[in-house]
């Protein structure tokens, strides 16, 4: 008892600094919600009502489905192509280093300077329009820009997120001792077998942390949405900007804010759960 | 059982000449010990068998079929690491069951040879455990039984004992001969420690720089070593260089005899408990190690140095003249090295 409280006492400075920064702003997201701390100053105090004002609105459900559509793509497309990236670059070989360190390069590139370029690309009158014009591939430009399936913002999600999901897997993929990938192989085991048997459940905890964090971070995501995405449709993000910038509805901006969080923490127990469901079938599997 | 005959085996990285058309064959039922310094190729050899390196060079069969082209996994060979190598994720009974399972045995079968491997080799109670719970000599037994789990034809160690405490060490080693004999497996063991390849092998092949310095059995290899590296490898050797004429050398001990032809520069060796007591060479004792049964005794004569094994009860000083002798039959003479 004497040790916990001691334990406890040490480890306060620093987590009791961050239980109390989150505990804030998690406070007053819920508060917010429940029609407390109204900015515009027309707080009715304790309530419900914007619950039901936004969760009865399409708008909302269509910007919730979207950002789960977003955010649960890019994470799985992100960690799929991480995959064999990192499986590659197990063993050094000659440029294995700098094809590494470019791999990584995306990181260093704000997420909204990114939108920008590909919007160079890919606009009406993008280097990719020009250029298949010119080649006489098509007549006249198309459109591909603020796509309603959304490609544009889950390919840059995936350029964005995919090396934090390489650095994530290439560490665990390097961490299997040489020898225990040989003994499965004198075992039997072919390529497929290995990656199932051995090397998928010796990492499933990196890939399952990188399919949470580049949810959560493709789940919120503004920027991309503002840029590159369809108008037609917001993300959640968007959505709770203009509620609170256009609107100026605080409380409903807040109802949305926790339906993210939410939706952030869902998910990723959805993803987890389903990597362990994925990686224990294809471990039975003969 | 298998029998592998490995011709002209040759692999080379980059100018590095790992091995250098090795000649190896390991007949049914034999325990062929790979044994040599670090850096001689044995490992290599080992991997060039178990299908993880190409040879740049050469030709492997097992019962005459070719597999130097064939994949580790389609290979009738199994391999025991020297870190053990068990997958850290699955039981012990799984660890053991792998092979079976990646090789399509059925499940009965699979069944009845992880619960004959995990009795046999004393891991009743840990079956159920992960590798992290066991011990050394524990983990290297689960290594041992998923080996043997997929029955191949022939068993490969490479330096399986190298991570065990000397105790533990002597006993893993006397189960593996115990239960090769029993099973009947062909095996193949790597080590650098000449007692554990003595000790085990039906057959020892001594590397040095890429090649086969000498194969044969154990007491040919200890008690008639063909050059200077294998006598001083294996076991101690003293070593004379110099004329032999009438089957004697003059050395500064005294004249050595010994039944081999004359020869203008010919070195001979003779192992320290050949020398007995008595006789016509003599030096002055330097060094004095006492062992038990035996004594070490260090003697010098000019510039030469030998070591005499003599009996525990001899009471000699440093700085006594010691008089002994090497009878004619103890004393080899050896060839020029093609690594020298």
């Amino acid at each position: 008892m004497r040790n916990a409280i001691r334990i406890g006492l040490l480890l306060a400075p620093g987590v009791g600094l961050v239980l109390a920064f989150m505990g804030a702003v998690l406070y007053r997201a819920v508060a917010q919600a429940f029609g407390l701390y109204d900015f515009s100053g027309t707080s009715d105090g304790l309530s419900l009502a914007h619950w039901q004002d936004v969760l009865t609105t399409k708008r909302f459900w269509r910007a919730f489905q979207w950002s789960a559509y977003i955010a649960a793509s890019s994470a799985v497309i992100a960690v799929a192509l991480a995959y064999p990236i990192a499986l590659w670059l197990r063993k050094p070989f000659r440029g294995s280093l700098i094809l590494s360190a470019m791999l990584k390069a995306p990181l260093l590139v704000p997420g909204l300077v990114a939108a920008f370029l590909l919007v160079n690309v890919i606009s009406y009158h993008g280097f990719v329009n020009e250029f298949l014009v010119w080649a006489g591939v098509w007549a006249e430009p198309r459109r591909m820009q603020n796509d309603s399936n959304g490609f544009a913002i889950i390919g840059l999600q995936v350029w964005k997120q995919m090396p934090f999901a390489f650095l994530l897997l290439s560490g665990a993929v390097q961490a299997i001792p040489d020898p225990v990938l040989n003994a499965a192989q004198d075992l039997g085991a072919g390529k497929f077998a290995r990656f199932r048997k051995i090397i998928l459940p010796l990492t499933t905890k990196a890939m399952q942390a990188a399919l949470v964090l580049i949810f959560i971070g493709a789940a919120g995501d503004f920027s991309f949405q503002t840029v590159a995405g369809p108008p037609s449709v917001n993300s959640m993000a968007s959505y709770m900007a203009s509620l609170q910038g256009s609107e100026g509805d605080w409380n409903g901006a807040a109802v949305v804010a926790v339906m993210l969080m939410a939706l952030s923490l869902f998910g990723a127990i959805g993803l987890t759960a389903l990597v362990q469901l994925i990686t224990r079938t294809l471990g039975r599997l003969a | 059982m298998a029998r592998l005959v490995a011709e002209d085996i040759a692999v080379r990285f980059g100018t590095f000449e790992a091995l250098r058309g090795v000649d190896l064959t390991a007949e049914s039922g034999s325990f062929v010990t790979l044994l040599g310094p670090s850096g001689c190729g044995k490992t290599t050899l080992l991997n060039v068998i178990a299908g993880f390196l190409q040879p740049s060079r050469g030709r492997l069969a097992v019962d005459g079929k070719d597999i130097t082209a064939l994949p580790p996994e389609a290979r009738d060979s199994a391999m025991c690491f020297q870190s053990y190598a068990l997958f850290p994720h699955l039981s012990v009974a799984d660890n053991i069951a792998f092979g079976p399972r990646q090789k399509r045995v059925a499940r009965d079968e699979t069944v009845r040879r992880v619960d004959g491997l995990v009795r046999q080799l004393g891991l009743v109670d840990h079956a159920g455990k992960l590798p992290n719970a066991l011990s050394g000599g524990q983990q290297q037994r689960v290594a041992l039984a998923r080996a043997l789990a997929v029955a191949p034809g022939l068993v490969l160690f490479d330096e399986p004992l190298s991570n065990l405490d000397a105790k533990l060490r002597d006993q893993v080693r006397n189960e593996i001969r115990a239960l090769q004999r029993d099973v009947g497996f062909t095996a193949i063991y790597v080590t650098h420690d000449q007692a554990e390849a003595l000790a085990l092998s039906d057959m020892v092949c001594l590397m040095n720089k890429g090649v086969i310095e000498q194969k044969g059995a154990p007491r040919d290899i200890y008690f008639r070593p063909r050059t200077r590296f294998v006598a001083d490898f294996i076991g101690a050797a003293n070593l004379h260089r110099g004329k032999l004429c009438g089957g004697a050398m003059s050395t500064p001990l005294g004249v050595l005899h010994c039944c081999h032809e004359d020869g203008e520069d010919v070195e001979i060796c003779w192992r320290p408990e050949a020398a007995r007591l008595g006789g016509d060479l003599s030096g002055t004792v330097k060094a004095v190690a006492f062992q038990g049964a035996h004594v070490d005794v260090f003697v010098s004569a000019g510039p030469e140095t030998v070591r005499l094994q003599v009996p525990g009860e001899l009471n000699v000083s440093i700085g006594d003249t010691l008089q002994f002798s090497v009878p004619p039959e103890g004393v080899i003479a050896l060839e020029a090295s093609a690594n020298a």
